[in-house]
């Protein structure tokens, strides 16, 4: 079933709230999310164009269900969606959390130490026991790139990759496209000039928007120091014919034109290996102010992962500016968070329960 | 007699008609048969006696092969010699065991055996030298296993382990393989110190500084999948200060104690080309490849499952693959490099830079590898598989096969030099390490059925470690029969069954 469909069925739910007649036959033509292939969340290297676009009609379903006065469906009713988070990240743990809870699913959290020093469970333990707890879906934060594919060799359920290592965040690269997509004029990405800024070599965040942002047609542009943009220049040259994706250095040749600029976090432990002198430095060279901001387009968005360091990565003007897209990017957040949990899940029409039948 | 020979029982009576022989060791390759009888080799006959089976040229990458397709399925070249492997015992008998290991390398189509030092404890004395010896004897194995000593005590890189002792005791060379020498000036000393000795020092070569928590090889991979990067040049910087270091005491040492180094498992083309010059200097230097590195690539950690020679002219470059990526078999270190890479050690074995081919037998548990990738434990278990994928190069057209062989056996033997005469007179002084195919010698040789193959799996693997990258995998090459000194170390039917070629 496609995101139209979808939208179908949402409106004729919306109808039938509204009393108006529903028919059996409105109800057989919205079955599952066939238009979804994907039993896992694992990477966005596996999406095409049209899952991305499906991923974004079914986000727009979300939000409006968001701007609801109770924003409630009672879709995965009966699911256990399991939490299980290795690394701390308040945010988009919460984010997850009301997502599936908008969903009525039952949220179970974990709160689990990778460490290898202190754990006394592996994760393939760890994973079988959660499924013994009755898990349908796991949502996982991993400190180790590739462990949710680790986890779902094991699990019989769906694993949603919340973020691994420095390898994937495929939530947050689609919420960065859908605020994107809403953003933009025209709403538009095809053809734009993304710059990704920062700490590229550690960003799982940075490497999944690589992923959707060329799939979706962008010019990607990624800037840091060199040693943080180690390997990427390979990756540029390797991009198959279509993808655009340019490296550089240079901040000014980066911004020139841009239509939305992406700063990452940066990291106190990048100083202690030696890739970077000191954030002042960083932040004099590579920081998102006022200032360098006036080398991009002037209606450039100002985007950021979060959580911010302000007066490092960002300048305290820019993190509250107009064109600051950061509070929508936490607000789309739940909206595609949504929207994945109802697609990998398999559910039926977003406004029916009991999917697990 | 119907049944199938037990590993140890003496070879009554073996006819194989109508193969192809391959023997370095007499420069020889041709058709032929051979008649073993009681042990020893009775008959030896080539199909064209004078022409010869053609000459075996060193270094003939000219495609003057003879096509697989023309050749007799049955293969029977000397018993294969693997100069890098860890059996494990003692201290971690649940990955392997020498009598596993032995089975392991007899299944594979080795007869002779080098096992690391890095045990636990790490073999570091003569007594424990001479417990590992006697293990093997134990094991009531025929496959002969050669120990290495540590270099350093415990394996720890801050003094020199007991080197002497553990010569006199039957240590075919020295090495803390698993790690570098990392100091400089203590590498420098037990080079010194090993060359008095007549024995090797086979050094890892690795700057741990550029390693620290590495994961895959860095470039394209590593990048995409967001793994921390092993340079090549943290491969490449350490064995070019280990050749400085060998030149500096090749000048310095009496000619009583000149020094030999090998290094080993080494991954990329750069390394390579370092060794390369450094024989044309005339240093005292050898090197082996592995299999693994030889067939696979970085692609294999993505999922990818082509051979290196089928993915060299289109890498990976993301997205889909045949497998899921992140396969912790593919863990290894050095770590599976660029499909160039391997296309340039197989290079190196055409034109005589590479030594010897060694498989880096890595045997793990599942609870070592069943776990995050970075947390897996390095290595793949590699012995029984490697003749197989040897033999998918040279049909690939990659190397000839009497290269590939030499690279198996007269190579490894040389590697080992003095050594290996020391260590096969320990048991029986009048027979060399590998002795070839000549009548009249007692037999070590493998039999293989070229044609035939046979599907990699947990119950198929006599290893204890299943850790490998082709499990699932259907292999050509099957391993008829493993013979040692006359005995049978592995047989896949019974002897008139082997006899029964060509298939
Ligand atoms: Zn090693």
């Amino acid at each position: 079933m496609t995101g139209l469909e979808i939208g179908a069925a949402a409106t004729v739910a919306r109808a039938e709230r509204d009393g108006a007649a529903r028919g059996d036959t409105a109800r057989g033509e919205t079955a599952p999310a066939d238009g979804w292939r994907h039993r896992h969340l694992l990477d966005v290297d596996v999406l095409s164009a049209s899952d991305i676009d499906l991923a974004m009609r079914t986000a727009d379903e979300m939000k409006e269900i968001l701007g609801r006065p109770i924003p409630k469906v009672p879709t995965l009713r009966g699911t256990q969606v399991t939490i299980l988070f290795y690394e701390a990240s308040t945010r988009t743990r919460v984010s997850f959390e009301v997502a599936a809870k908008n969903l009525s699913a039952d949220v179970v959290n974990i709160a689990a130490s990778s460490s290898s020093v202190t754990k006394g469970e592996s994760l393939v333990d760890t994973i079988r026991t959660i499924e013994a707890l009755g898990a349908d879906i796991i949502v996982m934060r991993h400190g180790r790139s590739g462990a949710p594919y680790l986890a779902s060799q094991v699990f019989s359920g769906h694993v949603l990759n919340g973020g691994d290592g420095w390898h994937a965040h495929p939530t947050q690269a689609l919420l960065d496209l859908f605020t994107l997509r809403e953003r933009l004029p025209g709403g538009r990405v095809a053809g734009r000039k993304i710059v990704i800024l920062g700490d590229i070599l550690h960003s799982r965040v940075a490497r999944s928007n690589i992923w959707t942002l060329t799939t979706m047609g962008a010019d990607v542009w990624l800037c840091g120091p060199a040693t943080l943009l180690r390997g990427f220049e390979r990756w540029a040259e390797a991009m198959p014919a279509g993808r655009r994706l340019t490296v550089t250095t240079d901040l000014r040749a980066a911004l020139r034109g841009a239509h939305a600029v992406m700063a990452l976090r940066l990291q106190q432990e990048r100083m202690a290996g030696g890739l970077l002198p000191s954030l002042r430095e960083y932040s004099l060279r590579y920081g998102l102010t006022a200032e360098t901001l006036r080398w991009a387009r002037a209606d450039a968005l100002v985007m950021h992962p979060g959580p911010m360091n302000e007066g490092v990565e960002i300048g305290p003007e820019i993190a509250d500016f107009e064109r600051s897209v950061v509070t929508d990017q936490v607000a789309n957040g739940v909206a595609i968070r949504m929207a994945l949990l109802y697609l990998i899940a398999g559910s039926g029409p977003i406004e029916e329960g009991g999917n697990r039948g | 007699m119907a049944d199938t020979p037990r590993p140890g029982e003496r070879v009554e009576l073996l006819e194989i008609e109508d193969a192809w022989l391959v023997d370095p060791g007499s420069g020889r390759e041709g058709q032929g048969s051979l008649r073993v009888e009681d042990g020893r080799i009775v008959a030896l006959e080539w199909a064209e006696p004078e022409a010869g089976g053609r000459a075996v040229r060193r270094g003939s990458a000219t495609g003057r092969d003879v096509a697989a397709a023309d050749r007799p399925a049955v293969l029977v070249t000397p018993a294969l010699v693997d100069i890098h492997v860890h059996l494990r015992q003692p201290g971690r008998e649940d990955a392997e065991t020498v009598a596993t290991g032995l089975a392991a390398a007899a299944h594979g189509g080795f007869g002779t055996v080098c096992a690391m030092a890095n045990t636990t404890p790490a073999i570091d004395s003569g007594g424990l030298v001479e417990d590992e010896l006697a293990t093997a004897r134990a094991s009531g194995s025929v496959v002969r296993l050669l120990p290495y000593g540590a270099v350093t005590a415990g394996r720890r890189g801050e003094t020199l382990a007991q080197m002497g002792e553990m010569a006199d005791a039957g240590a075919a060379g020295f090495s803390d393989d698993g790690s570098p020498v990392a100091d400089a000036s203590l590498f420098r000393n037990a080079l010194a110190y090993a060359g008095a000795l007549g024995r090797m020092l086979v050094e890892h070569p690795e700057e741990p500084s550029l390693t620290k928590g590495a994961e895959a090889n860095e470039g394209l991979v590593a990048t995409i999948l967001g793994l921390k990067g092993w340079p090549a040049a943290g491969e490449e910087s350490a064995v070019a200060r280990d050749l400085a270091i060998l030149a500096e005491v090749v000048g310095a040492n009496p000619a009583s104690a000149a020094p030999h180094l090998h290094l080993t498992h080494l991954s990329t083309a750069g390394s390579v080309e370092l060794v390369r010059r450094a024989k044309a200097a005339g240093l005292p230097v050898t090197c082996d490849v592995t299999p693994h590195h030889l067939a696979l690539h970085e692609g294999w950690v993505a999922g990818d499952r082509r051979f290196a020679w089928e993915a060299a002219a289109s890498p990976w470059t993301g997205g889909r693959t045949d497998a899921a990526p992140y396969d912790q078999s593919t863990r290894v270190n050095p770590p599976l490099r660029t499909p160039a890479d391997a296309l340039a050690l197989w290079r190196g074995l055409a034109d005589g830079t590479v030594d010897a081919i060694a498989t880096d037998h890595a045997p793990h548990t599942q609870v070592d590898k069943l776990v995050e990738y970075g947390d897996a434990a390095n290595g793949i278990s590699g012995i029984e598989t490697a003749l197989s994928i040897v033999l998918a190069g040279v049909e690939a057209g990659l190397l000839p096969l009497a290269d590939a062989i030499r690279a198996l056996t007269t190579g490894p033997v040389r590697v080992l030099g003095s050594a290996a005469t020391a260590a096969a007179g320990r048991r029986r002084a009048h027979e060399p390490l590998v002795p070839g195919l000549v009548e009249g010698a007692l037999a070590s040789l493998v039999v293989v059925d070229t044609a035939d193959t046979w599907d990699v799996a947990p119950a198929t693997l006599r290893s204890k470690g299943k850790n490998s990258p082709l499990l699932g995998r259907r292999l050509g090459g099957r391993v008829l029969a493993t013979v040692v000194e006359g005995r049978f170390a592995y047989a896949d039917a019974p002897e008139e069954a082997l006899a029964a070629a060509p298939r």
